[in-house]
Protein backbone atom coordinates (compact mmCIF):
# COMPACT_ATOMS: atom_id res chain seq x y z
CA UNK A 1 0.00 0.00 0.00
CA UNK A 2 1.15 3.68 -0.48
CA UNK A 3 3.36 5.31 1.83
CA UNK A 4 1.78 8.71 2.11
CA UNK A 5 3.96 12.01 4.23
CA UNK A 6 1.55 14.54 5.52
CA UNK A 7 3.41 17.58 6.51
CA UNK A 8 1.20 20.13 8.65
CA UNK A 9 2.06 22.19 11.89
CA UNK A 10 -0.96 21.59 13.50
CA UNK A 11 -1.57 17.93 15.61
CA UNK A 12 -5.34 17.84 15.21
CA UNK A 13 -4.97 17.96 11.40
CA UNK A 14 -1.96 15.28 11.24
CA UNK A 15 -3.67 13.20 14.26
CA UNK A 16 -7.30 13.10 12.34
CA UNK A 17 -5.61 12.88 8.77
CA UNK A 18 -3.27 10.02 9.77
CA UNK A 19 -6.42 7.84 11.62
CA UNK A 20 -8.59 8.09 8.59
CA UNK A 21 -5.51 7.58 5.80
CA UNK A 22 -4.36 4.51 7.95
CA UNK A 23 -7.73 2.95 8.17
CA UNK A 24 -8.24 3.53 4.09
CA UNK A 25 -4.70 1.22 4.44
CA UNK A 26 -1.84 3.20 3.85
CA UNK A 27 0.87 3.82 5.29
CA UNK A 28 1.57 7.32 6.85
CA UNK A 29 3.86 9.15 8.05
CA UNK A 30 4.04 13.10 9.51
CA UNK A 31 6.03 16.12 9.62
CA UNK A 32 5.34 19.19 11.98
CA UNK A 33 7.14 21.72 9.58
CA UNK A 34 9.03 21.82 6.51
CA UNK A 35 12.28 21.85 8.48
CA UNK A 36 14.51 19.57 6.03
CA UNK A 37 11.75 18.22 4.68
CA UNK A 38 13.57 17.38 1.42
CA UNK A 39 15.78 15.03 3.71
CA UNK A 40 12.61 13.67 5.59
CA UNK A 41 11.75 12.50 1.91
CA UNK A 42 15.25 10.87 0.78
CA UNK A 43 14.90 8.94 4.03
CA UNK A 44 11.17 7.72 3.85
CA UNK A 45 10.31 7.83 -0.05
CA UNK A 46 6.77 8.69 0.59
CA UNK A 47 4.86 7.68 -2.66
CA UNK A 48 2.20 10.88 -1.99
CA UNK A 49 2.93 14.13 0.27
CA UNK A 50 -0.11 16.01 1.92
CA UNK A 51 1.21 19.59 2.64
CA UNK A 52 -0.27 22.19 4.48
CA UNK A 53 0.36 26.02 2.80
CA UNK A 54 0.52 27.67 5.52
CA UNK A 55 2.68 26.83 8.77
CA UNK A 56 3.83 28.91 11.13
CA UNK A 57 7.66 28.83 10.02
CA UNK A 58 7.16 27.79 6.85
CA UNK A 59 5.36 28.89 3.09
CA UNK A 60 4.03 25.29 1.84
CA UNK A 61 3.98 27.13 -1.78
CA UNK A 62 7.87 27.72 -1.29
CA UNK A 63 8.05 23.89 -0.25
CA UNK A 64 5.75 22.66 -3.18
CA UNK A 65 8.71 24.49 -5.24
CA UNK A 66 11.83 23.00 -3.60
CA UNK A 67 10.04 19.34 -3.90
CA UNK A 68 9.03 19.87 -7.49
CA UNK A 69 12.76 20.64 -8.28
CA UNK A 70 14.08 17.99 -6.96
CA UNK A 71 11.13 14.93 -7.13
CA UNK A 72 9.68 16.14 -10.60
CA UNK A 73 6.72 13.57 -10.48
CA UNK A 74 6.26 13.13 -6.96
CA UNK A 75 2.62 13.14 -6.38
CA UNK A 76 1.62 16.47 -3.89
CA UNK A 77 -1.97 17.71 -2.15
CA UNK A 78 -2.36 21.19 -0.74
CA UNK A 79 -4.09 21.48 1.98
CA UNK A 80 -5.11 24.70 2.93
CA UNK A 81 -7.92 26.34 5.15
CA UNK A 82 -8.44 29.23 2.69
CA UNK A 83 -8.68 29.44 -0.90
CA UNK A 84 -6.96 32.33 -1.60
CA UNK A 85 -3.55 30.85 -2.41
CA UNK A 86 -4.70 30.09 -6.17
CA UNK A 87 -3.97 33.56 -6.87
CA UNK A 88 -0.58 32.86 -6.23
CA UNK A 89 0.77 30.85 -9.52
CA UNK A 90 3.42 28.68 -7.45
CA UNK A 91 0.01 26.56 -6.67
CA UNK A 92 -0.29 25.03 -9.86
CA UNK A 93 3.18 22.82 -9.34
CA UNK A 94 0.81 21.07 -6.87
CA UNK A 95 -0.91 18.02 -8.35
CA UNK A 96 -4.46 18.89 -6.60
CA UNK A 97 -5.56 21.18 -3.76
CA UNK A 98 -8.02 20.42 -0.87
CA UNK A 99 -10.11 22.92 1.78
CA UNK A 100 -9.10 21.46 5.01
CA UNK A 101 -12.47 19.69 6.30
CA UNK A 102 -12.93 17.22 8.99
CA UNK A 103 -14.80 15.23 6.34
CA UNK A 104 -11.63 13.78 4.05
CA UNK A 105 -14.27 12.45 1.25
CA UNK A 106 -12.55 15.11 -1.14
CA UNK A 107 -9.23 14.48 -0.07
CA UNK A 108 -9.17 10.84 -0.02
CA UNK A 109 -10.76 10.83 -3.46
CA UNK A 110 -8.04 13.33 -4.71
CA UNK A 111 -5.08 10.77 -3.24
CA UNK A 112 -6.55 7.63 -5.12
CA UNK A 113 -6.50 9.89 -8.39
CA UNK A 114 -2.68 11.16 -8.04
CA UNK A 115 -1.89 7.64 -7.54
CA UNK A 116 -3.66 6.12 -9.75
CA UNK A 117 -2.77 8.80 -12.49
CA UNK A 118 0.12 6.71 -15.12
CA UNK A 119 2.18 8.19 -17.86
CA UNK A 120 4.19 5.65 -20.17
CA UNK A 121 7.99 5.42 -19.72
CA UNK A 122 8.35 5.56 -23.29
CA UNK A 123 7.01 6.99 -26.97
CA UNK A 124 4.93 4.41 -27.28
CA UNK B 1 23.01 29.95 -49.65
CA UNK B 2 22.21 26.59 -49.32
CA UNK B 3 18.79 24.49 -51.38
CA UNK B 4 16.84 25.17 -48.15
CA UNK B 5 18.01 28.34 -46.31
CA UNK B 6 19.37 31.89 -46.99
CA UNK B 7 22.08 32.91 -44.34
CA UNK B 8 23.67 36.43 -43.32
CA UNK B 9 26.39 35.73 -40.46
CA UNK B 10 28.18 38.69 -40.59
CA UNK B 11 30.07 37.45 -37.34
CA UNK B 12 31.18 34.14 -38.90
CA UNK B 13 29.53 32.45 -35.64
CA UNK B 14 30.32 28.72 -35.71
CA UNK B 15 29.86 27.62 -31.95
CA UNK B 16 27.22 29.44 -29.37
CA UNK B 17 25.71 27.76 -26.30
CA UNK B 18 23.09 29.98 -25.91
CA UNK B 19 20.52 30.73 -29.02
CA UNK B 20 17.86 33.25 -28.64
CA UNK B 21 15.74 33.09 -32.06
CA UNK B 22 13.27 35.03 -33.39
CA UNK B 23 10.77 34.09 -36.03
CA UNK B 24 9.29 36.05 -38.29
CA UNK B 25 7.05 37.05 -40.95
CA UNK B 26 6.84 40.70 -42.40
CA UNK B 27 7.98 41.92 -39.09
CA UNK B 28 9.97 44.91 -39.64
CA UNK B 29 7.73 47.54 -37.63
CA UNK B 30 7.81 45.04 -34.65
CA UNK B 31 10.67 42.99 -34.46
CA UNK B 32 13.61 45.13 -33.24
CA UNK B 33 11.88 45.46 -29.54
CA UNK B 34 11.80 41.60 -29.10
CA UNK B 35 15.24 42.15 -30.20
CA UNK B 36 17.06 44.58 -28.38
CA UNK B 37 15.54 43.07 -25.56
CA UNK B 38 16.83 39.51 -26.30
CA UNK B 39 20.17 41.11 -26.55
CA UNK B 40 20.01 42.56 -23.14
CA UNK B 41 18.47 39.39 -21.39
CA UNK B 42 21.63 37.71 -23.22
CA UNK B 43 24.27 40.00 -22.05
CA UNK B 44 22.66 40.55 -17.90
CA UNK B 45 21.49 36.90 -17.48
CA UNK B 46 24.11 34.33 -19.75
CA UNK B 47 26.76 36.33 -19.81
CA UNK B 48 29.33 33.46 -19.15
CA UNK B 49 27.89 31.80 -21.81
CA UNK B 50 28.66 32.13 -25.57
CA UNK B 51 25.18 33.28 -27.08
CA UNK B 52 24.17 34.33 -30.42
CA UNK B 53 20.74 36.16 -32.13
CA UNK B 54 18.92 34.26 -34.62
CA UNK B 55 16.27 35.76 -37.02
CA UNK B 56 14.59 32.82 -38.79
CA UNK B 57 12.49 34.90 -41.27
CA UNK B 58 10.34 33.66 -44.36
CA UNK B 59 12.49 36.39 -46.61
CA UNK B 60 10.14 38.99 -45.98
CA UNK B 61 10.24 42.20 -48.12
CA UNK B 62 9.18 44.79 -45.65
CA UNK B 63 12.61 44.56 -44.25
CA UNK B 64 12.29 42.61 -41.79
CA UNK B 65 16.32 41.74 -42.21
CA UNK B 66 17.27 45.24 -41.96
CA UNK B 67 15.30 45.81 -38.74
CA UNK B 68 16.75 43.05 -37.12
CA UNK B 69 20.10 43.69 -37.85
CA UNK B 70 19.49 47.81 -37.18
CA UNK B 71 17.85 47.05 -33.75
CA UNK B 72 20.41 47.85 -30.43
CA UNK B 73 22.04 44.74 -29.65
CA UNK B 74 25.07 45.88 -27.85
CA UNK B 75 27.15 43.58 -30.32
CA UNK B 76 25.65 40.82 -29.40
CA UNK B 77 26.04 38.56 -32.91
CA UNK B 78 23.36 38.10 -34.71
CA UNK B 79 22.60 35.65 -38.03
CA UNK B 80 19.48 35.80 -40.33
CA UNK B 81 18.49 32.98 -41.72
CA UNK B 82 15.98 32.45 -44.14
CA UNK B 83 13.65 30.30 -46.25
CA UNK B 84 13.83 30.45 -50.04
CA UNK B 85 11.75 32.89 -51.60
CA UNK B 86 8.15 31.89 -51.86
CA UNK B 87 8.51 29.68 -48.99
CA UNK B 88 6.44 30.61 -46.04
CA UNK B 89 5.20 28.85 -43.43
CA UNK B 90 5.98 29.58 -39.20
CA UNK B 91 7.32 25.65 -39.37
CA UNK B 92 9.48 26.28 -41.93
CA UNK B 93 11.33 28.76 -40.13
CA UNK B 94 11.93 26.43 -37.21
CA UNK B 95 13.72 23.56 -39.70
CA UNK B 96 16.10 26.23 -40.40
CA UNK B 97 16.79 26.84 -36.79
CA UNK B 98 16.85 23.18 -35.65
CA UNK B 99 19.25 22.94 -38.35
CA UNK B 100 21.55 25.90 -37.07
CA UNK B 101 21.21 24.98 -34.11
CA UNK B 102 22.82 21.54 -34.52
CA UNK B 103 25.30 23.35 -36.25
CA UNK B 104 26.37 25.73 -33.71
CA UNK B 105 26.40 22.95 -31.06
CA UNK B 106 23.67 24.93 -28.77
CA UNK B 107 22.97 23.47 -25.15
CA UNK B 108 19.49 26.18 -25.49
CA UNK B 109 17.62 27.44 -27.30
CA UNK B 110 15.13 30.48 -26.42
CA UNK B 111 12.48 31.49 -28.86
CA UNK B 112 10.29 34.36 -28.71
CA UNK B 113 7.59 36.29 -31.11
CA UNK B 114 8.48 39.26 -33.30
CA UNK B 115 5.85 40.99 -32.33
CA UNK B 116 5.64 41.23 -28.80
CA UNK B 117 5.55 44.38 -27.08
CA UNK B 118 5.80 42.80 -23.79
CA UNK B 119 9.41 41.16 -23.80
CA UNK B 120 11.31 42.27 -20.79
CA UNK B 121 15.44 40.73 -20.16
CA UNK B 122 14.15 38.69 -17.35
CA UNK B 123 12.04 36.20 -20.34
CA UNK B 124 15.00 35.35 -21.45
CA UNK B 125 16.55 34.70 -18.42
CA UNK B 126 13.52 32.67 -17.28
CA UNK B 127 12.83 30.58 -20.78
CA UNK B 128 16.49 30.03 -20.49
CA UNK B 129 17.87 29.14 -17.53
CA UNK B 130 16.17 25.75 -16.68
CA UNK B 131 17.75 24.72 -20.19
CA UNK B 132 21.27 24.47 -18.20
CA UNK B 133 19.21 22.50 -15.07
CA UNK B 134 18.70 19.16 -16.47
CA UNK B 135 15.01 20.74 -18.31
CA UNK B 136 14.56 19.87 -21.59
CA UNK B 137 11.89 22.09 -22.56
CA UNK B 138 10.36 25.49 -21.18
CA UNK B 139 6.68 26.51 -21.80
CA UNK B 140 6.01 30.07 -20.87
CA UNK B 141 2.92 31.09 -18.43
CA UNK B 142 1.93 34.21 -18.34
CA UNK B 143 -1.24 36.02 -17.53
CA UNK B 144 -3.44 36.32 -20.51
CA UNK B 145 -6.96 37.94 -20.60
CA UNK B 146 -9.95 35.62 -20.18
CA UNK B 147 -10.59 35.98 -23.60
CA UNK B 148 -7.13 35.80 -25.70
CA UNK B 149 -6.07 32.69 -26.70
CA UNK B 150 -9.75 30.75 -26.78
CA UNK B 151 -7.94 28.11 -29.34
CA UNK B 152 -5.95 26.85 -26.28
CA UNK B 153 -8.28 27.72 -23.61
CA UNK B 154 -10.93 25.36 -25.66
CA UNK B 155 -8.67 22.78 -27.52
CA UNK B 156 -4.96 22.88 -27.42
CA UNK B 157 -4.42 22.66 -23.28
CA UNK B 158 -7.23 20.54 -22.40
CA UNK B 159 -6.77 17.97 -25.00
CA UNK B 160 -3.04 18.03 -24.45
CA UNK B 161 -3.73 17.58 -21.04
CA UNK B 162 -5.98 15.03 -21.27
CA UNK B 163 -4.21 13.10 -23.77
CA UNK B 164 -0.45 13.40 -22.71
CA UNK B 165 -1.06 13.61 -19.20
CA UNK B 166 1.02 16.66 -18.10
CA UNK B 167 -0.69 20.42 -17.51
CA UNK B 168 1.30 22.69 -19.97
CA UNK B 169 -1.05 25.42 -19.60
CA UNK B 170 0.36 27.67 -22.75
CA UNK B 171 1.15 24.73 -25.38
CA UNK B 172 0.88 27.14 -28.40
CA UNK B 173 2.36 30.40 -26.22
CA UNK B 174 4.76 31.42 -29.00
CA UNK B 175 7.87 32.12 -26.66
CA UNK B 176 9.57 29.23 -25.33
CA UNK B 177 13.28 27.20 -24.78
CA UNK B 178 14.46 24.07 -25.52
CA UNK B 179 17.49 21.82 -25.66
CA UNK B 180 19.51 21.18 -28.44
CA UNK B 181 19.02 17.55 -27.63
CA UNK B 182 15.27 18.27 -28.30
CA UNK B 183 16.35 19.80 -31.60
CA UNK B 184 17.69 16.66 -32.67
CA UNK B 185 15.11 14.34 -31.67
CA UNK B 186 12.50 17.39 -33.43
CA UNK B 187 14.44 17.12 -36.55
CA UNK B 188 14.46 13.13 -36.83
CA UNK B 189 10.76 13.11 -36.30
CA UNK B 190 9.10 11.34 -39.14
CA UNK B 191 6.10 13.27 -38.08
CA UNK B 192 6.14 16.15 -40.17
CA UNK B 193 3.66 17.44 -41.75
CA UNK B 194 2.62 20.76 -44.17
CA UNK B 195 0.58 21.98 -41.24
CA UNK B 196 3.68 21.52 -38.61
CA UNK B 197 5.74 23.77 -41.27
CA UNK B 198 2.86 26.36 -40.93
CA UNK B 199 0.84 27.32 -37.51
CA UNK B 200 0.86 23.74 -36.33
CA UNK B 201 4.98 24.10 -35.61
CA UNK B 202 3.51 25.12 -31.63
CA UNK B 203 1.58 22.18 -30.58
CA UNK B 204 4.17 20.01 -32.81
CA UNK B 205 7.02 20.43 -30.12
CA UNK B 206 5.20 20.84 -27.50
CA UNK B 207 3.65 17.59 -28.12
CA UNK B 208 7.08 15.71 -28.89
CA UNK B 209 8.45 16.94 -25.39
CA UNK B 210 5.68 15.42 -23.61
CA UNK B 211 5.19 11.92 -25.39
CA UNK B 212 9.11 11.69 -25.79
CA UNK B 213 9.13 12.04 -22.07
CA UNK B 214 11.46 15.61 -21.80
CA UNK B 215 11.20 16.90 -18.06
CA UNK B 216 9.49 19.90 -18.82
CA UNK B 217 8.96 23.29 -16.73
CA UNK B 218 6.75 26.23 -17.02
CA UNK B 219 8.35 29.78 -16.98
CA UNK B 220 6.38 32.27 -15.23
CA UNK B 221 6.92 35.68 -17.28
CA UNK B 222 5.96 38.16 -14.82
CA UNK B 223 4.04 40.28 -17.63
CA UNK B 224 0.93 39.51 -19.91
CA UNK B 225 1.72 38.50 -23.53
CA UNK B 226 1.18 41.88 -25.23
CA UNK B 227 0.71 41.46 -29.03
CA UNK B 228 -1.36 42.04 -32.25
CA UNK B 229 -3.94 41.09 -30.47
CA UNK B 230 -7.09 39.18 -32.31
CA UNK B 231 -10.95 38.65 -31.82
CA UNK B 232 -12.18 35.28 -30.89
CA UNK B 233 -14.47 35.72 -33.26
CA UNK B 234 -12.66 37.09 -36.18
CA UNK B 235 -11.97 34.94 -38.87
CA UNK B 236 -9.43 32.43 -37.72
CA UNK B 237 -7.73 31.69 -41.08
CA UNK B 238 -5.64 28.55 -41.93
CA UNK B 239 -4.27 28.51 -38.07
CA UNK B 240 -7.45 26.69 -36.61
CA UNK B 241 -6.96 23.85 -39.58
CA UNK B 242 -3.39 24.06 -38.68
CA UNK B 243 -3.06 23.92 -34.98
CA UNK B 244 -6.06 20.80 -34.75
CA UNK B 245 -5.44 19.12 -37.99
CA UNK B 246 -1.54 18.67 -35.88
CA UNK B 247 -3.28 17.66 -32.71
CA UNK B 248 -5.19 14.95 -34.40
CA UNK B 249 -2.32 14.19 -36.91
CA UNK B 250 -0.11 13.30 -33.77
CA UNK B 251 -2.99 11.53 -32.30
CA UNK B 252 -2.38 9.21 -34.52
CA UNK B 253 1.39 8.81 -34.05
CA UNK B 254 1.45 8.55 -30.45
CA UNK B 255 -2.12 6.00 -30.16
CA UNK B 256 0.19 3.82 -27.92
CA UNK B 257 1.31 6.37 -25.26
CA UNK B 258 -1.77 8.49 -25.00
CA UNK B 259 -4.05 5.11 -24.42
CA UNK B 260 -1.92 4.53 -21.61
CA UNK B 261 -2.23 7.70 -20.16
CA UNK B 262 -4.30 8.37 -16.88
CA UNK B 263 -5.38 11.60 -15.25
CA UNK B 264 -2.58 14.25 -15.31
CA UNK B 265 0.56 15.89 -13.47
CA UNK B 266 1.67 19.13 -13.07
CA UNK B 267 4.84 20.68 -13.76
CA UNK B 268 7.83 22.27 -12.26
CA UNK B 269 7.52 25.96 -11.85
CA UNK B 270 10.40 28.36 -12.76
CA UNK B 271 10.86 32.27 -12.09
CA UNK B 272 8.97 33.98 -9.20
CA UNK B 273 9.73 36.96 -7.35
CA UNK B 274 8.46 39.70 -10.08
CA UNK B 275 6.76 41.53 -7.91
CA UNK B 276 3.06 42.48 -8.78
CA UNK B 277 1.68 40.61 -10.95
CA UNK B 278 0.17 42.95 -14.06
CA UNK B 279 -2.78 42.41 -15.42
CA UNK B 280 -3.34 42.00 -18.96
CA UNK B 281 -5.07 44.51 -21.58
CA UNK B 282 -8.52 43.73 -22.62
CA UNK B 283 -9.58 41.80 -25.90
CA UNK B 284 -12.56 42.82 -27.49
CA UNK B 285 -15.19 39.91 -28.59
CA UNK B 286 -17.92 40.42 -30.69
CA UNK B 287 -20.89 37.79 -29.34
CA UNK B 288 -23.00 38.44 -32.31
CA UNK B 289 -20.12 37.23 -34.82
CA UNK B 290 -19.54 34.39 -32.60
CA UNK B 291 -23.31 33.35 -32.56
CA UNK B 292 -23.71 34.19 -36.00
CA UNK B 293 -21.01 31.81 -37.09
CA UNK B 294 -22.34 28.93 -35.06
CA UNK B 295 -25.04 29.50 -36.44
CA UNK B 296 -24.23 29.47 -40.00
CA UNK B 297 -22.32 25.69 -39.43
CA UNK B 298 -25.77 24.15 -39.28
CA UNK B 299 -26.51 24.99 -43.31
CA UNK B 300 -22.82 24.24 -44.18
CA UNK B 301 -21.68 21.31 -42.59
CA UNK B 302 -24.73 19.17 -41.20
CA UNK B 303 -24.24 16.46 -43.70
CA UNK B 304 -20.72 16.02 -42.29
CA UNK B 305 -21.18 16.47 -38.66
CA UNK B 306 -24.15 13.83 -38.81
CA UNK B 307 -20.96 11.04 -40.46
CA UNK B 308 -18.30 12.24 -37.74
CA UNK B 309 -20.71 12.32 -34.45
CA UNK B 310 -22.48 9.68 -32.74
CA UNK B 311 -26.02 9.98 -32.90
CA UNK B 312 -27.15 11.06 -29.77
CA UNK B 313 -24.12 14.00 -29.85
CA UNK B 314 -25.30 14.98 -33.23
CA UNK B 315 -28.86 15.09 -31.46
CA UNK B 316 -27.37 17.60 -28.57
CA UNK B 317 -26.07 19.74 -30.94
CA UNK B 318 -29.25 20.22 -32.85
CA UNK B 319 -30.37 21.25 -29.60
CA UNK B 320 -27.89 23.87 -28.83
CA UNK B 321 -28.74 25.18 -32.06
CA UNK B 322 -32.50 25.99 -31.49
CA UNK B 323 -31.96 27.52 -28.00
CA UNK B 324 -32.67 30.98 -27.90
CA UNK B 325 -29.38 33.50 -27.59
CA UNK B 326 -30.15 34.67 -23.67
CA UNK B 327 -30.26 30.83 -22.84
CA UNK B 328 -27.34 29.89 -25.21
CA UNK B 329 -25.06 27.30 -23.20
CA UNK B 330 -22.30 24.75 -24.67
CA UNK B 331 -21.68 22.05 -22.02
CA UNK B 332 -18.52 21.16 -21.57
CA UNK B 333 -18.35 17.49 -21.32
CA UNK B 334 -20.51 17.75 -24.18
CA UNK B 335 -17.60 19.96 -26.23
CA UNK B 336 -15.08 17.33 -24.77
CA UNK B 337 -17.31 14.59 -26.68
CA UNK B 338 -17.46 16.36 -29.93
CA UNK B 339 -13.75 16.76 -29.72
CA UNK B 340 -13.25 13.15 -29.34
CA UNK B 341 -15.74 12.50 -32.31
CA UNK B 342 -13.79 14.69 -34.76
CA UNK B 343 -10.09 12.99 -33.76
CA UNK B 344 -11.76 9.80 -33.59
CA UNK B 345 -13.44 10.24 -37.05
CA UNK B 346 -10.30 12.13 -38.46
CA UNK B 347 -8.77 8.90 -37.88
CA UNK B 348 -10.94 7.08 -39.73
CA UNK B 349 -11.49 9.35 -42.45
CA UNK B 350 -15.19 8.97 -42.16
CA UNK B 351 -14.76 12.52 -44.72
CA UNK B 352 -12.09 14.60 -46.17
CA UNK B 353 -9.96 15.85 -43.54
CA UNK B 354 -9.97 19.36 -44.20
CA UNK B 355 -13.32 19.44 -44.32
CA UNK B 356 -13.78 17.64 -41.17
CA UNK B 357 -11.86 19.82 -39.42
CA UNK B 358 -13.57 22.90 -41.42
CA UNK B 359 -16.73 21.57 -39.92
CA UNK B 360 -14.96 21.61 -36.34
CA UNK B 361 -15.31 25.67 -36.34
CA UNK B 362 -18.73 26.69 -36.29
CA UNK B 363 -19.08 24.44 -33.07
CA UNK B 364 -15.98 25.97 -31.91
CA UNK B 365 -17.77 29.31 -32.42
CA UNK B 366 -20.39 28.36 -30.44
CA UNK B 367 -18.21 26.91 -27.25
CA UNK B 368 -16.34 29.98 -27.20
CA UNK B 369 -19.53 32.02 -27.18
CA UNK B 370 -20.65 29.82 -23.76
CA UNK B 371 -17.40 30.39 -22.51
CA UNK B 372 -17.35 33.96 -22.75
CA UNK B 373 -20.87 34.23 -21.73
CA UNK B 374 -20.10 31.98 -18.20
CA UNK B 375 -17.09 33.98 -17.70
CA UNK B 376 -18.47 37.54 -18.49
CA UNK B 377 -18.09 38.73 -14.73
CA UNK B 378 -14.94 36.61 -14.13
CA UNK B 379 -11.92 37.57 -13.06
CA UNK B 380 -8.57 36.29 -14.74
CA UNK B 381 -8.06 34.12 -11.73
CA UNK B 382 -11.80 32.89 -11.81
CA UNK B 383 -11.99 32.14 -15.23
CA UNK B 384 -8.60 30.45 -14.72
CA UNK B 385 -9.68 28.06 -12.45
CA UNK B 386 -13.15 27.42 -14.93
CA UNK B 387 -10.71 26.34 -17.25
CA UNK B 388 -8.81 23.66 -15.22
CA UNK B 389 -12.52 22.48 -13.95
CA UNK B 390 -13.17 22.16 -17.77
CA UNK B 391 -10.10 20.22 -18.47
CA UNK B 392 -11.07 18.32 -15.47
CA UNK B 393 -14.13 17.13 -17.26
CA UNK B 394 -12.11 16.03 -20.51
CA UNK B 395 -9.61 14.09 -18.40
CA UNK B 396 -12.63 12.10 -16.76
CA UNK B 397 -14.41 11.72 -20.78
CA UNK B 398 -11.43 10.71 -21.61
CA UNK B 399 -12.77 6.66 -21.70
CA UNK B 400 -15.20 7.84 -24.11
CA UNK B 401 -12.25 8.71 -26.53
CA UNK B 402 -11.10 5.23 -25.86
CA UNK B 403 -14.16 3.46 -27.06
CA UNK B 404 -14.79 5.40 -29.98
CA UNK B 405 -11.22 5.33 -31.47
CA UNK B 406 -11.26 1.59 -30.95
CA UNK B 407 -14.50 1.39 -32.13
Amino acid sequence: MAKILIVDDEEHIRFLYSEELSDEGYEVVTADSGYQLLERIEQEKPDLIILDIKMVDYNGLDLLQDIRNKYYDLPVILCTAYDTFKEDMKSIAADFYVIKSFDLTELKNKIKMALETSMPSKEG
Amino acid sequence: MNEERYEENPQNVTEAEMVVAIPSYREAKLIAYPTSQAALGLKRYFRDKKYVLINCDNNSDDGTKEAFFGAETEDVPQIYISTPPGVRGKGNNFRNLFRKVLELKAKAVVVVDADLKSITPQWIKHLGEPLFNDFGYVSPLYVRHKYDGTITNSIAYPMTRALYGRRVRQPIGGDFGFSGDLARIYLASPTWTEAVSQFGIDIWMTTLAMNNNIPICQAYMGRPKIHKPKDPGADLGPMFAQVVGTIFDLMLHNTGYWMQVKWSKPTAIYGFGLGEVEMPPPVKVSEGKLAQNFRDGFDKYQDIWRKVLTPDNMNKVLEIGQLPDEHFDFPTQLWAKLLYDFASSYHKEVADKDEVLASLIPLYFGKTLSYVRKTARMSVQQAEEFIENECMVFEETKPYLLERWGA
